[in-house]
């Protein structure tokens, strides 16, 4: 029981550590957030309770937005489901590595799951095989510096320089190209990772919302599983 | 109280996207899933780098836009390829950011 209480530990500690590299990514929006979730006329209680209860980005600024326009609350909950359509892929991507761990403890991780901590979980998993605890401490790493920032911004309120007139929008993707890289070295995935540029970047100038991640990620998949079958060295369920 | 009540509306969606996949599926998925979401990663990273690249959101909605962030993209891609260190793959890439906006004026 000792042991196995400590390599949880260690397991959580690790996840939450190796997701540092995306705060200073994450939290410049959190700050930003805040900023506008003030100016729309929520109070810091309400401004934090978003963070702290959806904890979602990108819905959560639409939020901002749709609460400014006086939109209802049901066209607000439906523009966050489209949104946060895309996390039906990242958690079955996810349930791949982490399906034996405790049901439970799936249903905790699923609660902070985000494309970061997706991200990072994956590319860990692919070295060492699928802990749950791993993600779990990623998700509590952003869920932390997303709410911690979220008070820093009310707190500094105007101070804040715009974050992607910085340019810090680019920490995210460049941490990504840092995780794509050493999956490519493969050739079907390198041929995903191709199809899924061109279909992302069609549909993410003609679809609303983030449908581009999700149809881009099954479409792209789906072909790659194709093309592993056709490609018999590369495929590793060729039993018949 | 309809700004908590819309909270938890939006929380039970984005609950439902992120535990539905990661409840339900328990067992050993069939081989062809299992194929399928082992070529997921690629896919998803890729639709989240590339778009974030080359295009940006406006008033008018997203549009392309090839400037610096292409650029410190494809040094990023570089010294990913080249090292595998995330950390050096962010700061190069930062830095060339600011370097090429800098010289182009923007």
């Amino acid at each position: 029981m000792q042991g196995e209480t400590t390599g949880r530990w260690q397991a959580i500690r690790s996840g939450f550590v190796a997701t540092i590299i995306v705060w200073p990514g994450v939290a410049p929006f959190g700050m930003v957030y805040a900023v506008s979730a003030l100016a729309a006329g929520l109070s810091f209680a309400e401004t934090l309770g978003m963070s702290l209860i959806v904890f979602a980005g990108a819905s959560q600024f639409t939020a901002v937005g749709l609460f400014a326009a006086g939109a209802n609350p049901i066209s607000i909950i439906a523009a966050t489901a489209i949104i946060n359509a895309r996390h039906l892929l990242l958690a079955a991507s996810t349930a791949s590595y982490i399906r034996q761990s405790p049901g439970w403890l799936r249903a905790v991780v699923a609660f902070q799951l985000t494309d970061e901590t997706y991200a990072i979980g994956v590319q860990q998993f692919e070295k060492t095989g699928g802990d749950a605890w791993f993600q779990f401490g990623a998700n509590l790493s952003l869920y932390f510096i997303w709410a911690l920032s979220t008070v820093i911004g009310s707190l500094l309120g105007a101070l804040i320089p715009d974050p992607a007139g910085l340019g810090l929008d680019l920490i995210f993707p460049l941490t990504f190209i840092a995780f794509l890289m050493p999956m490519v070295r493969d050739r079907v995935n390198r041929s995903v990772a191709l199809l899924a540029a061109g279909i992302s970047v069609a549909a993410a100038l003609w679809l609303p919302g983030s449908w581009y991640v999700l149809l881009a990620g099954l479409i792209g998949s789906a072909f790659g599983a194709w093309f592993a079958v056709l490609t018999p060295m590369q495929a590793p369920e060729e039993q018949p | 109280m309809s700004i908590w009540l819309t909270y938890v509306g939006m929380a039970a969606v984005t609950y439902a996207a992120r535990a539905i996949p990661l409840l339900v599926m328990r067992n050993n998925p069939p081989p062809w899933l299992a194929l399928w979401l082992r070529y997921v990663p690629a896919a998803v990273f890729t639709a989240l780098v590339v778009p974030a690249l080359v295009t940006t959101s406006g008033a008018a909605g997203r549009v392309l836009s090839l400037g610096p962030a292409v650029l410190a993209g494809i040094i990023g891609a570089l010294v990913a390829w080249r090292t595998s260190n995330a950390i050096l793959t962010v700061v190069c890439g930062m830095v060339s950011f600011w370097i090429i906006r800098m010289v182009m004026g923007g």
